[in-house]
């Protein structure tokens, strides 16, 4: 016997058995490739799918890698839209030429993970994955983003990301995200999300706040605190009349808090009474939460409109 | 870096032009940077033998069941597997454990925490060997699982011995002693996981005369071995334990359950068996930090000098008891900390849950009363209206003071010079000051920190530990020196760990030698034991057992020479491989005196005895102790509760500085230890289960956490009794910086911060 030299050699989750990776270089490609083998995984940056491979829980009997599809690696404009590849990297939306157009995404997207995982995920893959963390998820809900999917025989069909989030809409087999349009704004945006560390970590709660000037809108998603991102919907049309949008988009600070309020309180409301009208108190650590997401919607909205 | 006090120390005595580093008080890099950073270091987990087949352990998937039947006839009959083990096929004693010998090797009739090995099996490839250990069908009758280390007094005994492992009743002074001024205070402290970087792995060798080879990363080779035998029903001569490269140790390393599985599985097969564990099993199987839960009443008169200190301690020890007694012994002696409290009356008690199980992780017991005492301490500085740092500095012990335990502290204690450092250190400029500077705001770079809601706060923590075993364990090293052809090799089995302990005996050989070129020899069961590498053991036993064979090689060198010169071989100085006499009239090189001779001498080092703590916690039980002063300061957002860590001042007692370099980096790596148990590290459970047994859910410190460590001060006031004059220095900061931590959180926020780590909803504050 001998101590093995260098880091080469087997390991201990090299499997044995030969897989099949296919490595297609367009989005019908990868459709197609799908189809023939209904078990195929697509993988794109992999830094959930590896997790769950290294861990046992996960053997893939093939996979089909999406790296290689320049197609869906960039952006485009579509009428005052862009749209996004789905293989878009966190690494790539984070920057500054990025961050002009939309501003939320790419903060999401910078506070993603360390920078091995932004440089690895990809946004398409964020959405597929749909953890409940997904950094891109609360600002693809206040974008009211869009997903083009491409389904066999070159065929596309868009669903909005929240019917795909809430499992209105699900894939069927052998479609692949393609696209995700977003609209283009022209103001500012802001994602917010808390960790409770200094350090990368996942969010404990995240805010994004979108405004739409053309519409005299603000739109806002909570993630992070459900299975899927929270509009409260209410609140964006409160505190939206309460903006002089005329002028520099003024609001009295109190708005700001009381929006905040509104916000935490739409996403974890209180708790029913019970049947002889006495109130439970919410635990400790929801009403931190609830706390915690007012503070990050008033911040939120606070940066958007300075 | 300000400090540069290491530097001053003095060196080998040097002579001739700039000589390379060498001996002690220099910077000496470790001989295994190299590989270490080029990645050809061997680790246990990149062994390899030829036709080895691969284990994998079947773990209980509940805290606390009783196992109906285990039938393991599927996973035999799978293809590729070798042998499938259970209780069944343990040829030796059921029952192994560092403290006590009460936990199986496999669970037979009941599991007792999430995690238990139950069965093994070794097949022709990983996956097979996983998929025949998930083929293993136990079937369970699910218990309640006891959770509560405060339930544990009362519930049914999870365990034969019953579920108090010990208890210490500290009685001290005078009972009816009481103060002007009270403050009362209930802690608690999380489960720290000792995370390290690689997981558990080995490789087992069955040996031609019925024995067996573990090639493992152990730390404490000589109890691992056995352990082993006892368990193979083997002499211990027949079982032998290699220790490999050491991926990270700041505990006892091992989980020696799946060490013991190892071994067993390559005496049934007849081949070599790998196993690596996966991080899952890694948090689930090696030992934690005790939770515990304090309860504190601290009485001082109106100045503030302590008069009594009353605490209850409570360690959750988990299902097993391992060295629980021994870290009960540290938290109960020193609850009150390096201060002088001439009446202090502590109850510990280290219970049996059905948690994750306990163990030795460093600065056990020490950590969690810190944080406690030191709590105290700030909540009796702010009823007195005191600063917290004079207040400190009225109680701190010194040299000649007595410890509640009753021992007299004869080491030095420099514990008023350490906290005087840290608090006339310069504090960091505040971000108004520097506007040029980028703010990394609480909440990180990208984060949602407000610089508006932002609030800094200076706190600080005096921690204490022991060095070395403690109550009468017989703290033994045994070294070699052996010298041949101008190269000297050093034999010791103290297990390098990290903590620099290889570097340390090539220093002690160049220093007592003059010989630049030192090899320290890899570590088996075959050389004399030398005990644990932890408790800053190595560096005063291994380290004096160096030092003397050094010393014993160097007397036969010389003792020709100063026959024929007619001299003492005190007059005689080696350096640079040349000895000459004092007055540098006679000369000759060490080759030429070795004249072709092989020179090998063997030493022992054993320091002065202790004793065990008697029935009323009194007894000398320690032989040396270590002290530190932090402070801490942080800036916290109090709407999120997000605490940042800006800056940590440490000054610290150290005897005597061997190596500045790797000093700094240990004391660097404890305080980012002890920054981990402030903020983030806490293993949770559900009913017993751990949640989240994985690096995303476990958050270790990464380098935004961890903040300026500015080591203002070392103090070297050698301890006589220890070899070189040296302490220990790695435990210490990981003990006293979580206290500086939540000091500082509770200036900043005014809240109480009576829990580690510290939760965001603990430095919320409400305007209300």
């Amino acid at each position: 016997m001998g101590q093995r030299e260098g880091a080469t050699g087997l390991t201990t989750h090299a499997p044995q058995t030969a897989q099949a990776v296919t490595l297609p270089v367009s989005l019908d490609e990868a459709v197609a490739a799908l189809s023939a083998m209904p078990t195929a995984v697509p993988v794109a940056g992999g830094t959930d799918l590896m997790a769950a491979v290294n861990s046992g829980q996960l053997r893939p009997s093939a996979l089909v890698g999406l790296g290689r599809i320049t197609e869906i690696r960039g952006w485009q404009y579509q009428d005052g839209h862009a749209l996004l590849g789905a293989g878009l990297t966190h690494a790539r939306m984070g920057r500054p030429d990025f961050a002009a157009l939309i501003p939320a995404l790419a903060a999401a997207a910078r506070a993603a993970g360390p920078p091995q995982i932004r440089n690895a995920g990809t946004l398409g893959g964020n959405i597929a994955s749909a953890a409940p963390t997904g950094d891109a998820l609360p600002v693809l809900a206040a974008l009211e983003a869009t997903l083009i999917i491409a389904g066999p025989g070159g065929a596309r069909r868009e669903i909005p990301v929240s019917h795909l989030l809430a499992g209105v809409d699900m894939l069927r087999g052998g479609e692949l995200i393609g696209y995700v349009r977003v609209p283009l704004l022209h103001a500012p945006q802001v994602f917010l999300k808390a960790t409770g560390r200094t350090g990368p970590g996942r969010a404990i709660a995240s805010v994004a706040v979108v405004l739409d000037p053309a519409r005299r809108g603000v739109r806002c998603a909570v993630g992070a605190i459900a299975p899927m991102p929270l509009r409260p919907l209410d609140a964006e049309a409160w505190v939206a009349q309460l903006i002089d949008w005329d002028n520099n988009r003024a609001i009295v600070p109190e708005a700001l808090t009381a929006f905040g309020e509104y916000v935490a309180a739409a996403c974890i409301p209180d708790p029913v009474p019970a049947e002889d009208g006495t109130l439970a108190p919410l635990p400790p650590a929801v009403l931190h939460l609830r706390r915690t997401v007012a503070a990050l919607a008033r911040r939120a909205l606070g940066r958007a409109l300075s | 870096m300000t400090n540069q006090a290491a530097t001053a120390t003095p060196a080998a005595p040097e002579t001739g032009p700039e000589p390379l580093p060498h001996g002690l008080g220099v910077s000496l890099p470790a001989a295994e940077d190299r590989a270490k950073t080029e990645g050809t270091f061997p680790y246990a987990a990149d062994l390899w033998a030829e036709g080895l087949l691969w284990a994998a352990v079947l773990r209980s998937p509940h805290a606390h069941a009783r196992i109906v039947s285990i039938d393991t006839s599927h996973a035999r009959e799978m293809p590729g597997v070798r042998a499938v083990i259970t209780h069944e096929d343990v040829p030796g004693t059921p029952m192994h454990g560092r403290g006590r010998a009460d936990r199986p090797v496999f669970a037979s009739d009941v599991v007792r925490h999430h995690g238990e090995p139950i069965a093994a099996v070794a097949a022709d490839h990983p996956d097979t060997a996983r998929m025949a250990a998930a083929a293993v069908i136990v079937e369970y009758e699910v218990l309640e699982p006891v959770t509560d280390p405060e339930h544990a007094f009362e519930a049914e005994p999870l365990h034969p011995d019953g579920n108090l492992i010990r208890h210490i009743p500290l009685r001290h002074g005078d009972p009816d002693a009481a103060g002007e001024v009270v403050v009362e205070g209930l802690y608690r402290i999380g489960r720290q996981d000792p995370a390290p970087i690689g997981a558990e792995a080995g490789l087992a060798v069955p040996r031609p005369d019925g024995g067996v080879e573990l090639y493992i990363a152990s730390t404490d080779p000589h109890s691992d071995r056995d352990a082993a035998a006892a368990c193979y029903g083997l002499e211990p001569a027949r079982v032998k334990v290699v220790v490999t490269g050491v991926p990270g140790a700041t505990a006892d390393r091992e989980d020696q359950g799946f060490q013991l599985a190892l071994g067993l599985l390559a005496l049934a097969t007849g081949c070599p068996v790998k196993l690596t564990a996966t991080r899952e099993e890694s948090f689930l199987g090696h030992a934690h930090r005790h939770p515990t839960l304090l309860r504190y009443r601290h009485h001082a008169d109106a100045e503030g000098n302590l008069v009594k200190v009353e605490a209850q301690i409570l360690l959750d020890a988990g299902a097993y008891a391992d060295t629980s007694g021994e870290s009960l012994a540290a938290a109960v002696s020193f609850a009150c900390g390096p201060y002088v409290v001439p009446n202090a009356f502590i109850e510990g008690w280290a219970v049996r849950t059905n948690n994750p199980p306990s163990g030795h992780v460093r600065g056990e017991g020490a950590l969690q009363v810190c944080a406690a005492y030191e709590a105290q301490m700030d909540k009796l500085a702010k009823k007195l209206g005191v600063d917290p740092a004079e207040l400190r500095l009225r109680n701190v012990l010194a040299t000649g003071d007595v410890l509640p335990t009753g021992q007299t502290v004869t080491c030095p204690a420099p514990v008023a010079e350490l906290l005087q450092a840290v608090r006339d250190f310069p504090l960091p400029a505040l971000p108004k000051d520097t506007p040029e500077d980028e703010w990394l705001l609480p909440g990180g770079p990208e984060g949602a920190g407000e610089p508006g809601a932002v609030r800094r706060g200076v706190g600080y923590g005096l921690g204490m530990v022991h060095m070395l075993g403690a109550e009468g364990a017989d703290e033994v090293s045994t070294a070699t020196v052996k010298v041949h052809d101008g190269v000297a090799t050093v034999l010791c089995a103290a297990v390098e760990t990290g903590q620099g302990f290889t570097t340390l005996a090539r220093q002690i050989v160049q220093e007592t030698l003059g010989i630049d070129e030192v090899h320290v020899a890899p570590v088996d069961t075959d050389q004399p034991p030398a005990g644990p590498s932890s408790r800053g053991r190595h560096t005063w036993v291994s380290g004096g057992a160096v030092e003397r064979a050094a010393k014993m090689v160097r007397t036969q060198l010389l003792q020709p020479l100063a026959h024929k010169f007619g001299m003492s071989t005190e007059l005689l100085q080696i350096t640079d491989g040349k000895i000459t006499s004092y007055d540098g009239v006679l000369s000759t090189t060490v080759t030429e005196a070795m004249d072709g001779k092989e020179l090998w001498a063997t030493a022992q080092c054993r320091p002065h005895p202790t004793e065990p703590l008697d029935e009323h916690g009194q007894g000398d039980a320690f032989v040396g102790l270590a002290f530190c002063a932090v402070r801490a300061v942080v800036d916290v957002d109090i709407e999120l509760g997000s605490v940042r860590v800006v800056e940590l001042a440490l000054a610290q007692d150290v005897g005597r500085i061997l190596n500045p370099a790797q000093l700094r980096a240990r004391i660097e790596a404890g305080v980012t230890q002890g920054v981990g148990a402030a903020l983030t590290e806490n293993l949770r459970t559900n009913r017993g289960v751990v949640r989240h047994p994985d690096l995303t859910g476990y958050a270790l410190p990464t380098a935004l956490d961890v903040p300026d460590i500015r080591i203002v001060k070392l103090v070297e006031e050698r301890d006589v009794v220890a070899p070189f004059g040296a302490k220990a220095a790695s435990a210490v900061p990981v003990v006293t910086s979580p206290a500086a931590i939540a000091s500082a959180v509770r200036a900043a926020t005014g809240r109480p911060v009576n829990r580690l780590p510290i939760r965001p909803q603990a430095a919320v504050v409400t305007a209300s």
